[in-house]
């Protein structure tokens, strides 16, 4: 089974991770609000500038109409004193005939009398119905007498019915020699006994009048022209914006770039006057509605924070949790065991992820249970059918028959080897039996040796010195045949000569002291270094001395400590091996 | 001297405790030999061992069933297990009934002499050969019935199936001494008992040996479920084997 899948499971999922879009989430929402703010606040900006300028040019416009109206009135009013001079009456009462140079002369003083104490008058005509003139400032003008012949500049001041009428350029009948615009205000003139009209008067009126106005009121940012597109006063520059749009007398804005910048153009038609005010007006900051930009700046700032609250209140109750859950189960992964984890989460649901997994764990363990049960159920069966196969009662019985057969026929020793070697066979098997008293130790040992001097015959002498209250001493088994088959073929054969096995055992302090000593060819200090302190498993198995490597390593592993042998040995003299073995059985006895 | 029985399947077995061991400087003497169990319980009341090897893994009647059987009947017997299966469930059952000594295969001659030598010295200490579940006992019992023969033959005739019918038992279930029942029923039939209850077997057998069963279902049924032993108490009684005997009807 690969448990080891899990955490790659776990790291390569998508690849998209709960906390870096929620990180993503939170940072998106944070720059959608902060752009709607911007545009919002932009546009409110704009909004409430344009409103701001449209409410300023408003008022700047009404009263500038309103002014140069009062200013037209004044004239007006002028314009009747001038009808009602004596010297004007007479000249316009008078037969042609009569009309002299000196009545002309007179009519034009009496005018000049009256505007004597009003500035911004150009010229004033008068025009009987004769066309005879008198005209202040006369020479700066030039007549067009053609246009004065016909009858259709004169309509329009006619149907006044002696109301004053305001037009621009004397109706085209006087134009400024200098070309500057005038503003002329025509009135039909009425005698005032006969109520007969008796010709008509106009008065040009400079327009030095606007500009002195405009620098009056400290308006720089006005243009005033006649309905017609001509400029009249003011800032020359705006001449270009004029439009049909400005004729009406409701104010009328425009938004334009001027000298780089976005300025708000507004105009109106002065009232019953063909007259048209212009007005820039760029927006400044004054128009910005701050209180209103830092309530939204606080409310966004507000927003970030809720966000940011958010984030952190998500990463540290569920993100958090949720990598310490799985560090959990990666640390519980890498220790190799399968444990439930214990980990303190805030939420039911991550509880429930939890108490999930710790099932799962559970159930995993159950199965590992089961499948370990089951393994070793096979294994069982395993050995079973091995043991079987092996049959020790098989051998054993076919040695007793084997061995009766020997009987029979006379070869007594052949049953005595039969006899020793299922001796020796039934010992070293010993049920299985991992520790066993000494005296079955010896048994076997004693068998192994008596088999062996069959083989070897006189080459070979053992010796016991066992006393008796070692004997049912528990030792671990085997612990002496691979002794004594190292000192046969590592010791005494080697020599040539004959040699003899001592087996003696004594207790002292309770422990057993057990020595095997041969007379053997011996072992050299460099050796007999390497088998005591060598360590583990790393002995090589080839090496002649493994088997006495192992059984030392055995009996460390059975008395639980290091010092277990003692070795000496003198070259081409002899080997003693002593072991010395604590009572496990009785421990701390 | 004392007597010992040899009870084990392998006849190799049996020899080479016979041969090997030296029974006569034990004053004892090798008087019977049984093949399994049950041929160890249908022959036990005539052989009268004082010591009993009994081999455990025996067909029919291993050695633990056959020792919980003799061991009831025959309080004096002393038995000794000896088994080449050293498993330590035989060893459990055998500790918990009164066996002797409980050796492993293959033998060591040292080794079960000394267990003979302490066996002798048991049999000593309790009065010798006198005190044998097997000795002849001049005692008549307190109270004889004079149709008690009758009655037991009827016992025999009801239980033949049972495979461990045997004198002793009988003996102990009416409340007689073994020789005495011995005696008493030779005298009253004119046969032993062994023999009466091996003959009563056979005539069932040859029944059924005539209705063409197989050895080993007569064996079952007349109550030898061992079919070797049977097959030797058939020759014995018919002179021929079972198969020759159920050819020879079939003509």
């Amino acid at each position: 089974m690969k448990f080891g899948n899990w955490g790659l499971i776990k790291k390569n999922r998508s690849g998209v991770s709960l906390s870096l879009s929620l990180k993503k989430l939170i940072f998106e929402v944070v720059l959608v609000a902060i752009a709607a703010f911007i545009i919002s606040m932009t546009i409110i900006t704009e909004r409430e500038r344009r409103d701001y300028g449209v409410r300023d040019s408003d008022n700047v416009l009404k009263t500038l109409s309103s002014n140069i109206s009062s200013d037209i009135e004044k004239y007006t009013s002028l314009s009747r004193l001038i009808m009602i001079e004596s010297r004007v009456i007479d000249f316009l009462r008078a037969e042609v005939s009569a009309v002299s140079m000196g009545m002309i002369n007179d009519a034009r003083y009496g005018i000049m009398d009256i505007l004597n104490s009003t500035e911004g008058v150009d010229s004033v005509m008068v025009i009987r119905e004769d066309l005879i003139i008198v005209a202040t400032n006369r020479f700066t003008y030039n007549y067009n007498t053609d246009l004065m012949n016909s009858e259709d500049w004169r309509r329009e001041i006619y149907e006044g019915n002696g109301r004053a009428v305001v037009s621009l350029n004397s109706y085209g009948i006087a134009e400024k020699a200098d070309g500057r615009p005038m503003v002329s205000i025509g009135r039909a003139i009425n005698d005032i006994d006969t109520q007969k009209r008796t010709g008509l008067l106009m008065m040009n009126i400079s327009t030095s009048v606007f500009e002195n106005m405009l620098t009056r009121l400290g308006y720089n940012n006005i243009c005033i022209m006649g309905t017609d597109g001509t400029f009249l006063a003011g800032n020359r520059e705006y001449e270009n914006y004029f439009g049909d749009e400005f004729l009406s007398e409701k104010i009328r804005h425009r938004n334009i770039r001027l000298g780089g910048k976005d300025v708000l153009l507004s105009g109106c038609r002065v009232n019953d006057l063909p007259i048209v005010i212009l007005r820039v007006s760029p927006y400044g900051t004054a128009g910005i509605p701050f209180r209103m930009l830092y309530i939204l700046l606080f409310l966004l700032v507000v927003f970030t924070l809720m966000a940011v609250f958010v984030a952190i209140f998500i990463r540290q109750n569920i993100t958090d949790p949720i990598f310490e859950l799985s560090g959990a189960m990666e640390r519980n992964k890498r220790s190799g065991e399968l444990k439930k984890i214990d980990v303190e989460v805030p939420y039911s649901e991550l509880n429930m992820l939890e108490g999930d997994y710790n099932s799962m764990i559970d159930h995993v363990n159950e199965l590992f249970d089961e499948l370990v049960e089951k393994e070793k159920t096979l294994q069982k069966a395993e050995m079973r059918v091995l043991q079987e196969q092996i049959k020790p009662h098989f051998l054993y019985n076919s040695i007793e028959t084997i061995g009766f057969m020997a009987l029979d026929a006379g070869a007594d020793k052949v049953h005595d080897a039969l006899e020793t070697l299922g001796s020796f066979y039934r010992n070293f098997l010993s049920k299985g039996d991992r520790e066993i008293p000494l005296s079955r130790e010896i048994c076997i040992v004693k068998d192994y040796l008596s088999l062996q001097k069959l083989r070897y015959g006189d080459i070979l002498e053992d010796e016991y010195d066992i006393n008796e209250d070692t004997l049912n001493f528990v030792v671990p088994k085997l612990i002496l045949q691979p002794m004594v088959e190292n000192c046969i073929y590592h010791g005494i054969r080697l020599k040539g000569e004959k040699g003899t096995i001592k087996i003696s055992a004594h207790l002292e302090d309770g422990e057993l002291h057990l020595i095997v000593r041969d007379t053997g060819v011996g072992m050299d200090a460099e050796l007999i270094e390497k088998i005591v302190t060598s360590r583990s498993n790393t002995y090589e198995q080839n090496s002649s001395s493994f088997g006495l490597w192992g059984t030392i390593e055995r009996i460390r592993y059975y008395a639980g400590r290091e010092d277990v042998v003692r070795i000496s040995s003198e070259i081409g003299e002899f080997t003693e091996v002593e072991f010395i073995i604590p009572d496990m059985m009785h421990p701390g006895a | 001297m004392y007597r010992v029985m040899i009870i084990d399947d392998e006849e190799s077995a049996r020899k080479l405790m016979r041969a090997a061991i030296d029974y006569k400087s034990l004053d004892m003497e090798v008087v019977g030999e049984a093949a399994s169990g049950i041929e160890a319980i249908n022959t036990i009341d005539e052989i009268k061992p004082d010591i009993a090897f009994v081999d455990i893994s025996m067909p029919f009647m291993d050695g633990i069933e056959f020792t919980e059987t003799a061991t009831k009947r025959y309080p004096n017997l002393i038995i000794i297990i000896m088994t080449a299966i050293d498993k330590f469930e035989y060893a459990r059952k055998c500790v918990s009934l009164p066996v002797f000594d409980y050796m492993l295969k293959p033998m060591v001659r040292a080794e079960v002499t000394k267990v003979l030598e302490r066996a002798k010295e048991k049999l000593d200490a309790m009065g010798g050969a006198s005190t044998s579940d097997f000795a002849d006992s001049e005692e008549e019992p307190a109270i004889t019935e004079a149709n008690s023969t009758e009655l037991i033959k009827q016992y025999v005739k009801d239980h033949i199936t049972d495979s461990t019918l045997n004198l002793a038992f009988v003996a102990q279930n009416f409340g007689f001494s073994s020789s005495y029942l011995s005696r008493k029923f030779k005298q009253d039939t004119g046969k032993n008992f062994a023999k009466y209850l091996t003959d009563l077997r056979m005539k069932k057998a040859i029944k059924y040996a005539e209705q063409g069963y197989k050895m080993y279902q007569t064996a079952a049924e007349v109550g030898i479920p061992d079919p070797n032993y049977f097959g030797r108490c058939f020759k014995k009684y018919v002179g021929m084997s079972y198969s020759d005997y159920i050819v020879e009807k079939a003509q």
